[in-house]
């Protein structure tokens, strides 16, 4: 068997740079036909190529032990199993959203340019997970950041849209200035931004209260990035504003992207050993852990708007994963923990798609944003209402999905870094959210139309990505055992 | 054993018929009518079959049908399954239940089709479904099962009596059924859970059920004490005894309640309002019977505390008594007949608890028989009658419906214990076992006490009913329609004329007033009983009897003659008396002479008022105490919380203004604040 380069191993996130370039060069040539079609199927495939090698390097072992993660461009990069996962996690998140995409943006004027900044932004989400330097991080945070805001604002004359994108730029600028700020900070502490030379530096620091300030300002950049507490207000205002499709991705793959490098940063460069004299991170989390999962699903409780629910269900989940690194104790098996995290978010990555997507189709449908306008719509349209009827209660971690597990590992993890509040704070917030996650399900089937609504038509690419993402959601919960083996057998390599 | 493999089939025989009846009656002949007898038909002679199999020499067959929860391998384990267990006791009773539903199927031709009824397809789904459930129920293996049927006879006990339930008197007397034999019941599953827990079984058969096992738990046992047991009485606290006596009770809980045994009878007489051939049906083989049954079923494990057997005995007796008063004073022909159920079912009672196994299951047979008679018998005067029940309504029935006279007189003379039918042998049987242990035992006050109840129950008992005999047949007739009575078909006359026979010669299985003369050997009930299963048998019990209650038998000096001769002289003055106040061609309604007495008497000494006022003004106002508890405070708590996460929901959305420079300061603020947090923390500055 030919060896190949050691370069090859970024090839995921490169053959999601050149899909990108090739839409743009398509769309030079061609810039008037309406090729939609064109450009979706070149997007899918770039995607789905990028998966399949990603897949090949997992399934080869490419930078997982036994051999060691592959490092390139002067360790600024790094590749190994928690980036190749994530990369995975995107990939399919970016398929969903392309396909769904195909059909939300039937009458769309700047095709090529919302394919292009999808794929861009994906680029970036997947640099992240392989970025092994402060600068990597910082550089590819707002590769994935700046397509995002363009995204978000994406329908041109829609004002919510345009609103939406400019409030989640102005916080995304503010965010970025902190975690920049910060990163310098950390530089001014050691010297280094590669991950490891900052934890060998931070170990014998002459400056710990600025470490400490740069640590924190470093977890705002990433809490900006999830949707967390006090870096979450952008979020409900962006995913409710920006098309649907957009929302699922930045909800899903973005906030996965930001996590997995909170995870690498946190415990790569600044693991509890080499900052215990500055700052417990661990603490820290716990705390935003807490408020996140808190402020999100009581929030989400008294929406009246589905989308901004999801939108705050969101910001709730961010909470729930932040138990990866908030039950990240001494005492705790780091890597189960790491990797409930992880698991969660692959999940989570389907389900929370899945419901965005199920509101894109509503939005199709123009049949309103409200609880009330989901009415009676199991009536006209059962088999998406039972998609989203399984993403919902996946979501609330009834067993109907993956969600469940994910779910309890996560509980599971709390319970095994010896933190109960957190155990207690997830089962109060999840039985909270089944309250207003059941509300839209009432709503589909119990409840009667009050209008005369006819649904028009039934979009293929909208109904598939749903199906895939449900067909996902629910094969997630007998096959999330391997799953969970191989979030564990990625996170044991870094902790 | 290739006849045990049909066993199971005795019992679905009837859940076919009731199946059929419920979704096909409509096309069916007579409305599943027919569909219903061949079933029954089919189960008497399957239990036949196996009565005579077992009788042959067969050993009792017992065998697991379906185990639907599977307990893990060792520590204490629990299995539940369905199982059926014919021994002696339960092959003679699936023959009684199979033989007098089959009688009550042909005789509701006569009563429900001929009198062009509606809604008969679910009346005879009803009849299968009480038939199944009284058939598994007897053949059931274990406690839990039989708890099961039990239940389901209860159901169909309420969905039968309230057949008509467009009336308000059905529906109402059908809800009061299944209320209060319901509260008994509560006590019963108690109790299943106590043996679970004691035993880890519930089993009745083998060295491993729970009979056996308490056996073995007693001091004084040869065999070890088994560990589950001992381990649980250490949590308990109390001695094997003592708690085998709280068990026991716990499961008597649901014995009096479907026996109607004082102070749960109540909903008999109401249950009256039911269809005749039902009332027949639960008077005789099913419902009423199952109680008697279930304590004779585990009579081992009674048979180990002589305070339950006393109070066993005592209510028996006293119920004996109480229920015979009431009886002395009805109106109505079923109403007596009614009275005379609970009476009847106290004897039995009287039976077991005085030591008297073989008593109670030969006065439970023959009663089987007079009982279904009489009621049939009832319920043909009442075809006569056009549905007229009152007695002073009738009279002079005797010479215009001669066979359901002279089936009725035989019926009655069984009841009134008049030799030589069979009630005199049976109801004499019960009293001597009561005596002769009564003055055998050294706590025998309390048999003694439930004898003397008996005693005088006798004379009430002979008077009532030849009251009734005398009020309906005799004398002149007091209306037209007695006149002019409407004429019964065959199939009123063939289950009364076989009924007839039995309630006149059954006795003869058990002959014990005479068996100085007949020898031992030749009481056939006796030997029956005698020779069960292995530690479920009569012998054994009287081992367990003498061993562990202290009962034993007193010789009389005339043996069983002289008690025999008492009984029946009092049967006779209660007849003669009869006579003399009701046997004139216009009998005069003496007992309006008892003035306040019968007053009492016809209220039934106010017990339903009581149990009214109970759950009117104790168990209402307790319950209401609750309810404002759990409105209040249980239910103010939940609410409490959703509308505080809900409150604090707006407040979190009030947050969210929707204005950038808010979203920014706020952001900055939270960060600083983490910011002092851990620099004061950590000591930074």
């Amino acid at each position: 068997m030919v060896q190949l380069p050691v370069w090859t191993a970024i090839a995921p996130t490169v053959i999601l740079a050149l899909t990108v370039l090739l839409l743009l060069v398509v769309d030079s040539i061609n810039p008037d036909e309406d090729s939609g079609n064109l450009l979706a199927v070149m997007a899918v495939i770039g995607t789905v190529t990028s998966i399949a090698v990603t897949g090949w390097y997992l399934l080869a072992g490419t930078g997982q032990p036994p051999t060691d993660p592959v490092l390139l461009f002067a360790d600024a990069i790094v590749v190994d199993g928690m980036s190749l996962f994530f990369t995975a996690l995107v990939g399919s998140v970016v398929v969903l959203i392309v396909l769904a995409s195909y059909d939300y943006l039937a009458d769309h004027p700047y095709q090529a340019e919302y394919y292009s900044l999808v794929m861009l932004a994906a680029t970036g989400m997947s640099l992240m997970a392989s970025a092994n330097s402060l600068a990597t991080a910082f550089v590819s945070l707002e590769l994935a950041s700046l397509p995002s805001f363009a995204l978000v604002a994406s329908l041109k004359h829609n004002r919510g849209s345009v609103e939406a994108g400019l409030k989640y730029f102005l916080i995304g600028a503010l965010s970025s200035a902190v975690f920049a700020f910060g990163i310098s900070l950390v530089f001014a502490a050691g010297g280094s931004l590669g991950f490891a030379d900052v934890a060998a530096a931070a170990a014998d620091t002459s400056l710990p209260g600025v470490l400490g300030l740069g640590i924190l300002f470093v977890a705002g950049g990433f809490a900006y990035k999830t949707a967390s507490v006090p870096f979450h207000f952008w979020a409900p205002d962006a995913y409710e504003g920006a098309p649907s499709p957009i929302s699922a991705f930045l909800s899903s793959a973005s906030k996965a992207a930001g996590f997995v490098l909170l995870f690498r940063v946190f415990v790569e460069a600044f693991p509890q050993t080499a900052v215990a004299g500055t700052i417990d991170w661990v603490l820290a989390f716990q705390v935003l852990a807490v408020v996140t999962m808190t402020v999100g699903n009581f929030a989400a409780a008294t929406q009246e708007n589905v989308k901004r629910m999801l939108a705050y269900s969101s910001v709730g989940h961010a909470g729930y994963v932040l138990i990866a690194v908030a039950a990240l104790t001494t005492d705790a098996n780091r890597s189960f923990v790491l990797g409930s995290g992880m698991a969660h978010l692959l999940v989570y990555g389907f389900m929370n798609t899945g419901a965005f997507l199920f509101i894109a189709l509503t939005e199709y449908w123009d049949v309103g944003r409200t609880f009330e306008d989901f009415n009676g719509l199991a009536k006209q349209a059962p088999f998406a209402c039972a998609a989203m009827t399984v993403f919902l209660f996946s979501l609330a971690g009834l067993p109907f999905g993956g969600g469940f597990l994910s779910k309890f590992y996560l509980l599971m993890a709390s319970v095994n870094g010896g933190v109960l509040l957190l155990a207690v704070a997830l089962v109060v917030n999840s039985a909270l959210s089944l309250y207003y996650y059941s509300r839209v399900v009432r709503a589909m089937w119990l409840e009667e139309p009050d209008g005369t609504l006819e649904i028009q038509g039934y979009p293929t690419g909208l109904y598939a990505a749903i199906a895939v993402a449900a067909v996902m959601t629910v094969l997630l919960l007998p096959a999330f055992g391997p799953v969970a083996e191989m979030a564990n057998a990625a996170a044991s390599a870094i902790v | 054993m290739a006849v045990f493999d049909y066993a199971p089939a005795i019992a679905v025989l009837p859940l076919a018929a009731f199946a059929l009846a419920l979704f096909g009656g409509r096309y069916l002949p007579k409305r599943g009518a027919i569909a219903g007898i061949a079933a029954t038909g089919g189960s008497l002679v399957l239990s036949l079959w196996m009565l005579v199999t077992i009788a042959l020499g067969a050993d009792p067959h017992q065998q697991t049908l379906y185990t639907f929860v599977a307990g893990a391998d060792g520590v204490a384990s629990v299995d539940l399954s369905f199982g059926i267990f014919i021994d002696q006791l339960s092959a003679l009773m699936l023959v009684i239940v199979s033989l007098i539903s089959l009688l009550v199927h042909v005789f509701s031709l006569g009563y429900m089709n001929d009198e062009g009824e509606t809604g008969l397809p679910r009346y005879y789904a009803g009849l299968g479904l009480f038939t199944f459930s009284m058939l598994a129920f007897v053949f059931s293996d274990n406690l839990l099962m039989s708890f099961m049927f039990f239940e389901l006879v209860g159901l169909c006990s309420f969905l039968l009596i309230g057949f008509w339930f467009r009336d308000d008197a059905p529906s109402s007397a059908a809800k009061k059924a299944f209320l209060v034999t319901r509260f008994g019941d509560y006590f019963f599953l108690i109790g299943v859970v106590a043996v679970f827990a004691t035993f880890g079984t519930t089993a009745f058969v083998g060295e491993e059920s729970f009979i056996a096992m308490a056996e073995h738990a007693m001091p004084g046992s040869e065999a070890a004490v088994p560990g589950v047991v001992s381990d649980w009485l250490g949590v308990v606290g109390l001695s094997a005894s003592q708690w085998f006596t709280v068990v026991g009770l716990l499961v008597l809980g649901g014995v009096i309640g479907k026996s109607a045994q004082f102070p749960l009878h109540t909903w008999l007489p109401d249950a009256m309002e039911g269809p005749t051939p039902v009332s027949a049906l639960i008077h005789a083989a099913t419902m009423v019977a199952a109680g008697v049954y279930l304590v004779a079923r585990m009579y081992g494990f009674y048979a180990l505390s002589p305070t339950a057997l006393g109070i066993i005995a005592l209510v028996g007796g006293f119920t004996a008594l109480f229920a015979a008063t009431m009886a002395l004073v009805k109106q109505e022909l079923k109403q007596v007949l009614a009275y005379s159920t609970i009476s009847q079912y106290g004897y039995m009672m009287l039976a077991l608890g005085g030591g008297g196994y073989v008593a109670a299951v030969f006065h439970l047979t023959t009663h089987a028989a007079f009982k279904a008679l009489l009621f049939l018998g009832a319920g043909s005067v009442i075809i006569a009658m056009h549905h007229n029940e009152n007695m002073w309504d009738m009279g002079g029935l005797k010479d215009r419906m001669p066979v359901t006279y002279a089936t009725f007189l035989a019926g009655s003379l069984a009841l009134a214990g008049v030799f030589p039918f069979a009630g005199f042998w049976s109801k004499d049987e019960v009293l001597f076992e009561t005596l002769v242990h009564g003055l055998g035992s050294t706590g025998g006050t309390l048999l003694l006490l439930g004898y003397a109840f008996g005693l005088l129950a006798v004379v009430f008992t002979a008077l009532y009913t030849f009251r009734m005999v005398f009020l309906t047949f005799h004398g002149d007739a007091r209306t037209d329609t007695a006149e002019d009575p409407e004429p019964v078909r065959w199939n009123v006359k063939l289950p009364l004329a076989v009924l007839g026979v039995l309630a006149t010669v059954v006795g003869v299985i058990n002959l014990g007033a005479v068996k100085k003369i007949i020898g031992e050997s030749n009481l056939f009930l006796h030997e029956w009983l005698f020779h069960g299963a292995e530690g479920l048998n009569g012998e054994h019990y009287e081992e367990l009897l003498h061993d562990f209650a202290g009962y034993t038998a007193a010789e009389l000096p005339g043996g069983p003659l002289a008690p025999a001769a008492v009984s029946l002289g009092l049967a006779l003055v209660g007849v003669g008396l009869a006579y003399r106040l009701y046997g004139g061609a216009d009998p005069d309604p003496h007992m309006l002479k008892l003035g306040s007495v019968r007053t009492t008497l016809m209220n039934n000494y106010y017990l339903d008022e009581f149990q009214v006022w109970l759950a009117m003004s104790v168990t209402a106002p307790v319950a209401r105490v609750a309810d404002t508890f759990d409105q209040g405070i249980v239910d103010g708590v939940v609410n409490g919380i959703s509308s505080v996460s809900l409150l604090s929901g707006d407040r979190f959305r009030e947050i969210q203004t929707g204005i950038v420079t808010n979203y920014a300061a706020l952001l900055t603020l939270g960060l600083t604040l983490l910011v002092l947090v851990f620099a004061l923390a950590g000591g930074w500055f």
